[in-house]
């Protein structure tokens, strides 16, 4: 072998990789004049809206999968995918009717079939699919149109629970992808939604890439979130995973990206000096912050410890940590609910307002009976918002005399940590930081986190019977005065029992090139009806 | 030495079994669930056991271990728990922009960094020296991802000659492959340029001290003919040891400038499968590393031979 052999050897080796021998993607092509490019705010890591229920993939699974119904902007389900329905007078059976001349992506007619099926997955891992599947006498295709499902007593919020938007959607499969199971991956991304998965182009970490489907037809009223109709007005939507925000800015300004999703505050003011760039609040929902603490062991297992830190905790603090001096991105939230939604309350609430009294507070942890021991809270140093909720915690817990064990992690640990049922000292946990969507906070349907049903409930395993009560006081309700009335008590019963402690209420930007219009506000980006000039 | 190439290859099995051992054992210690991710922050406990269960995680540390080996000597990687894609479908389709990314900068280090070192010990102790090696230090010392973001300001939004970010392969033309390289290749490359430099500026102080140099200068050869044909090549061990070396710096590098300049390549896949706790990934990720690591020492004893008659196996 002489030197000649092996450069022309490595140049071979090189060529081959580079060129004809592995596939690569074009991230940074030229983009088509219908082509929109968009950053979302994380990776589609997966793309089974069923079995992986994280928001990145309910974002990007409504463009490609149809509901029956769809929340509007006012919160009132709309039919998509339906076109008629019936309720027997005792509220037990409903009979469904399908619009005309659905497809899927693969050219196979929408089906009744195909909704008995992917109703029967969405209802094993969605929480109100679980309520409905609970009281389920049968759920039937009548003829390929017609679906029946028959309950043994009434659900008022059925139609609800099949056009909400909060994670997992009743997103219609074909029954042969729907008939996996809901623990396990699909691996076909057929639906009949306005827009193609482009499964060939996708390279998870880096790019995801949906066609239009010409195919589709959009219903006839204007769109209004996942209601309406979807028009879509590009040929191509590319999403472009960037993991660096100033990477992400740049991109923006350079005109190589045309809207993304979630600027951080720190680089908004930079957006905002550009005049090729728009923007504007994206989710009016925003987000609720929170600090989870452990039901089950001391000092949180005592409410007096847990009111003495909802009385001394200064939401202000919290949110100036997490969004900065932008007074327009946040609010007190003396509750649980999302401000400026109909069920909005502040009943019970006067605990989170006014001036912090922090040696009540001391007094009331005094009477708590807490000697000192080490309270384990758990942060995710790789989560901004975690992050600066941790610091301001781990601050206000140290001004009440308590000794904080400050456990500084990823979130991977965090989501497994949290999951330990075992004492702090043994690798449990007294207290973790996280956030909910707004979008899951307007009412007790996909409000995991304000269940306080001890086992069952989210972690922490807050017991609290009058906050229980409650919710079901929520879901038989009639009308929307008799909501409001629950919801109210519900909110009383569970600062009462904080069951967990909101800090605050923000909300984030969204940016996007001003040749590009159409963005709506709402709680994920939709992109029919966005339009984009050369 | 084609009986010493395969002789070496062989040697590397047992290595990358205690690579394979050491990184497999590493997880399964290391805190985190890729089910708890999967299932998303409203999951119940029950949905993410099931999940756990159904991707087999619940198993004895023996019984998943076998199972990995198993599927490593029939020459699979397993699949992504997240994406649902063979591991070495998803590292095929990061492996053009990575190499492309390591080939470029390798290229550019040598270009700018070997001339760099053997003028700095032509002139050494000069002004220019001072300047070459005060560079080299500046290089050194700058992490690589404040050179991305000085770069990309400056040549993409300010002067608006290159793009920000992104990858297009070669297949679709020589220029938009390269301009997408440019400004990562430079960032990652400012380590490695110094350190080159550094190091052939060293060695070849020490060979220009050489008589056979005296001699070639007294024969009335040119200084270019002297430094470069004669003296650079009697200096080009160290270097081109520290060049292989340096491809392991250039692997590390190579995580931060993919996700500053949002390239689409093995180091941000093998962070992103580290958050997300997305094993076979990890796993199939670090036994490459290893292998292409193992590869590098074996091409530079190989070189070695070609840049020294001396050396022979």
């Amino acid at each position: 072998m002489d030197r000649r052999t092996v450069l022309k050897g490595l140049a071979g080796a090189g060529g081959l990789a580079l060129t004809g021998g592995l596939s690569a993607p074009a991230i940074a092509q030229g983009a088509a004049a219908r082509t929109l490019r968009f950053v979302p705010q994380a990776n589609l890591a997966n793309f089974d809206p069923i079995w992986g229920t994280q928001y990145v993939v309910r974002n990007a699974a409504a463009m490609v999968w149809d509901t029956l119904y769809g929340i509007d902007s006012s919160f009132q389900p709309q039919r998509q995918m339906v076109e008629s329905e019936e309720v027997t007078d005792d509220g037990t059976t409903w009979t469904f009717k399908l619009r005309p001349g659905l497809k899927f992506h693969d050219g196979e007619p929408v089906l009744s079939k195909d909704v008995v099926a992917s109703l029967t997955r969405w209802s094993a891992r969605d929480p109100m699919g679980l309520m409905i599947k609970a009281l389920q006498q049968e759920l039937t295709a009548v003829d390929d149109r017609t679906f029946k499902w028959v309950l043994k007593q009434p659900f008022p919020k059925l139609l609800y629970a099949l056009g909400k938007n909060n994670s997992p959607c009743g997103f219609i499969m074909p029954e042969r992808i729907a008939q996996t199971d809901p623990f396990k991956q699909i691996s076909e991304y057929i639906g009949s939604g306005p827009l193609k998965f482009a499964k060939s182009e996708w390279v998870p970490g880096a790019k995801a890439v949906f066609e239009k489907f010409a195919d589709y037809s959009p219903r006839q009223e204007k769109s209004s979130w996942l209601a309406g109709g979807k028009q879509v007005m590009v040929d191509r939507v590319e999403w472009v995973i960037m993991p660096d925000p100033a990477t992400a800015a740049a991109a923006l300004q350079n005109g190589e990206i045309d809207w993304w999703e979630n600027p951080i505050a720190d680089l908004v003011p930079v957006l905002k000096k550009n005049k090729n760039i728009s923007v504007d609040i994206g989710d009016p929902l925003g987000n609720i912050g929170s600090f989870r603490m452990n039901f089950l062991y001391p000092p949180f297992n005592d409410v007096k410890a847990r009111r003495a830190v909802l009385m001394a905790l200064s939401q202000e603090d919290y949110m100036r940590a997490i969004v900065g001096d932008d007074n327009s991105l946040w609010k007190p939230l003396p509750g649980y609910f999302t401000p400026d939604t109909p069920l909005y309350t502040e009943v019970g609430g006067d605990i989170l307002k006014g001036k912090r009294d922090l040696d009540a507070a001391k007094k009331l942890l005094a009477e708590s009976g807490y000697s000192g021991q080490p309270v384990t809270c758990l942060v995710a140093q790789d989560q901004p918002i975690t992050k600066a909720q941790g610091d301001v915690t781990a601050d206000l817990l140290k001004k009440l005399g308590m000794n904080v064990d400050f456990v500084a992690t990823d979130w991977g640990t965090v989501g497994s940590r949290r999951a330990q049922k075992t004492p702090p000292g043994q690798g449990g946990w007294n207290m973790f930081h996280t956030w909910h969507a707004g979008a899951d906070c307007v009412n007790p349907a996909p409000y995991t986190a304000i269940r306080a049903n001890g086992d069952k409930a989210w972690f922490g395993w807050p017991t609290s019977a009058a906050t229980e009560k409650e919710v079901a006081s929520w879901f038989e309700a009639k009308n929307l005065d008799e909501e409001k009335a629950a919801i109210g008590r519900l909110n009383k019963a569970a600062i009462d029992d904080v069951v967990y402690a909101p800090t605050g209420f923000f909300l984030s930007y969204t940016a996007w090139r001003k040749n590009v219009s159409g963005v709506a506000k709402g709680p994920l980006p939709f992109f029919w009806g966005v339009s984009k000039s050369a | 030495m084609l009986s010493y190439i395969l002789r070496r290859i062989v040697a590397t099995l047992p290595v990358m079994a205690i690579v394979a051992l050491f990184v497999f054992s590493l997880l399964y210690i290391a805190p985190g669930d890729p089910a708890v991710v999967i299932a998303g922050d409203q999951a119940s406990p029950e949905d993410v056991e099931r999940i756990r269960q159904s991707l087999g995680l619940n198993r004895p540390f023996l019984v998943q271990f076998g199972s990995w080996v198993w599927r490593i000597l029939h020459g699979d990687l397993g699949t992504s728990i997240f994406t649902n894609l063979p591991v070495s479908a998803m590292i095929g389709q990061r492996l053009g922009p990575t190499l492309s990314l390591m080939i470029v900068t390798l290229l550019l280090t040598i270009v700018v960094a070997v001339p760099l070192g053997v003028v700095a010990a032509w002139k050494a102790g000069s002004l220019i020296d001072r300047v070459i090696m005060g560079f080299a230090v500046f290089g050194f010392s700058l992490p690589v991802f404040v050179v991305g973001y000085m770069l990309a300001y400056v040549f993409a939004l300010e002067l608006e000659w290159l793009p920000v970010q992104g990858y297009t392969p070669l297949a679709q033309g020589f220029w938009p492959w390269l301009e997408n390289l440019i400004l990562p290749a430079i960032a990652l490359g400012c380590v490695y340029i110094a350190l080159v430099a550094r190091i052939t500026r060293a060695a070849m102080l020490e060979v220009l001290q050489q008589d056979y140099v005296r001699t070639a200068k007294a024969k009335g050869l040119g200084q270019g003919g002297i430094l470069f044909i004669h003296a650079l090549k009697n200096a080009a061990v160290p270097i081109v040891t520290v060049i292989g070396i340096g491809i392991a710096l250039l692997i590390g590098g190579a995580v931060v400038t993919e996700s500053v300049f949002a390239i689409p390549g093995l180091g941000r896949l093998t962070i992103d499968a580290i958050l997300r706790r997305d094993y076979p990934v990890i796993q199939g990720i670090v036994l490459l590393f290893s292998f292409v690591y193992v590869l590098v020492n074996l091409m530079i004893d190989v070189v070695y031979t070609l840049v020294d008659p001396r050396i022979r196996y």
